[in-house]
């Protein structure tokens, strides 16, 4: 299965993973692929199987189609080929002869393995163009600890990377007790979640009953005891 | 606390040049990776004047107990001061790379990934930006302390594409973000508080495209010094293929104590008074 890559200024635009049947190119709205700039025919080229090959055709555009920057007016696509459309370049990727090539050694051909920059908001704003709506990106949350002991701590937000619980003025949250430690715990935001570790002192890392002595993840109502004192632990979505 | 490090890097098999660059500072702690790209070997020019820069402003800003406001950008308030300094010497970084890549011809397009890790007894920072990862292996279990920017990572994330697709998409090492093409950037920071017996592996993608985390982990927890286990991370890159440049860094932490004894002692023996002294009273009211 061969598939077709677009790409505008060293940026990918999009992906069009099964080339099936004969598909067109240009800048009208109708084509199989719809390059919307200037410098693109209204009907500019076309591709056609011709058994397992693939046949780029020119259909007498404007500007003129290259392959690898020669112009050409019908080719046999390899993989690895670049089909340059005014400056829109389509990348023929054919998986069967990849496989066959990456172990070759033919890496180096695969401009694919070299890792290209991708302006994300630049990506949603052309796909939103093409028509594809992107998924909505999942809402940012922050981590909230809320004191259910009576004491008046109330709900603190987790603002820092790396939140301190303990005795010392430094604390992010300050608790006092004879027994608690200058840095009794400390929450931190990882890649995965949050996650509680216990740091020191005499007063004992409780989280959901269980005994915490190096460190636990945290989930949504989490209940977590330090010494005296009781919180809960969730997260909420940031405005 | 003790901290050993240990660094290599390889061209590996299949390239032609090296563009990965990598860094082990032993008297500030700080250990970086990166990944470069760009025509023309112009990739080393980027990862290496990366890793210079960073080392420099972090240097001078730490030495200096640089305030806030004078770094470079402004301030990250969930982050601590040093991880501060973090953040604003790989924003830094970014500049000079952009900035270069616009001026010549030679480097137009250039860039890199990053990846660097600040190691001190009671705060580790972990930054990147790019595909190269930082795994932290601990009690038994491995963690990424980084987060791919990568087009297929943020699809998985956004439930558009299963992992397996993502391993498998031509589009696996297209990044939506590093240093140089863009003239800001923010790197993922992360701040935790270091354990005892805690290990950390940087790497570029010419390992992570071969080994698995599962497989990460176990080597790690099987070798006893840095320098063995970056010479096993090598060894199997090369063995499975070595089709990119491949750089790793271990750094074992230990040494650490959680304060507890003093303490303790204390209490003990206010207990043991007590006790003692209530036993006494016990004694007196029994006939």
């Amino acid at each position: 299965m061969a598939r077709l890559v677009l790409t505008f200024n060293k940026q990918v635009i999009k992906e069009y993973p099964a080339l099936k049947e004969s598909i067109t190119i240009g800048r009208n709205d109708d084509n199989t692929v719809v390059i919307d700039n200037l410098a693109v025919s209204g009907y500019h080229a076309r591709i056609d199987n011709a058994g397992s090959d693939h046949i780029l055709t020119d259909l007498q555009s404007t500007n003129g189609t290259f392959i690898n920057n020669e112009k050409i007016v019908t080719h046999k696509l390899q993989h690895g080929d670049k089909i340059i459309i005014g400056k829109h370049i389509l990348l023929f990727v054919s998986s069967a002869k990849g496989k066959a090539q990456a172990e070759e050694g033919g890496a180096e051909k695969m401009d694919m393995d070299k890792t290209m920059m991708l302006d994300t908001a630049k990506q949603r704003e052309l796909l939103s163009k093409q028509k594809t709506a992107p998924a909505d990106a999942k809402g940012e949350k922050i981590g909230v600890v809320s004191f259910i002991d009576g004491s008046d701590l109330g709900e603190i937000e987790l603002t820092k990377k790396l939140t301190r619980i303990g005795k010392a003025d430094t604390s992010e949250i300050k608790l006092s007790g004879m027994l608690m430690g200058a840095t009794a715990a400390t929450i931190s935001r990882r890649p995965s979640g949050y996650a509680i570790s216990f740091a020191g002192g005499m007063a004992k890392l409780k989280v959901n009953g269980e005994v915490v002595k190096e460190s636990v993840a945290l989930k949504d109502f989490d209940t977590i005891e330090l010494g005296s004192y009781k919180f809960q632990f969730y997260q909420k979505d940031v405005e | 606390m003790e901290i050993r490090a240990s660094g290599i890097t390889d061209v590996g098999l299949k390239r032609e040049g090296n563009e990965d660059s990598f860094s082990t500072d032993d008297t500030h702690n700080l250990y970086i990776v990166a990944d470069g790209m760009g025509g023309h070997l112009a990739g080393e020019v980027a990862s290496r004047i990366a890793v210079e820069m960073i080392n420099a402003s972090f240097q001078r800003w730490a030495t200096n107990d640089t305030p806030l406001e004078e770094i470079y950008g402004s301030p990250d308030p969930s982050l601590t001061l040093p991880g501060n300094y973090i953040s604003s010497s790989i924003r830094l970084a970014n500049r000079v790379v952009f900035e270069m890549a616009r001026e010549y011809d030679q480097y137009h397009g250039m860039g890199t990934t990053l990846a660097a890790i600040h190691v001190t007894p009671s705060l580790i920072i972990a930054a990147n930006a790019g595909d190269s990862r930082i795994y932290m292996i601990r009690d038994g279990e491995i963690e990424r302390l980084s987060r791919d920017h990568t087009i297929v990572s943020e699809q998985v994330e956004m439930g558009m594409m299963t992992p397996e697709e993502a391993e498998t998409s031509p589009l696996k090492h297209v990044l939506t973000r590093n240093l140089g093409s863009s003239e800001d950037v923010e790197a993922d920071v992360y701040e935790i508080e270091p354990a005892n017996h805690d290990r950390f592996v940087l790497c570029s993608d010419g390992l992570t495209d071969l080994v698995s985390d599962q497989e990460i982990l176990e080597m790690t927890r099987a070798e006893n010094n840095p320098e063995d286990l970056c010479k096993v991370f090598i060894k199997t890159a090369l063995r499975r293929g070595g089709h990119d440049n491949t750089t790793v860094i271990s750094v074992f932490v230990s040494g650490i104590a959680k304060p507890r004894q003093p303490v303790f002692k204390k209490i003990g023996l206010l207990f043991a008074d007590a006790i003692i002294g209530v036993q006494k009273a016990l004694k007196k009211i029994k006939p």
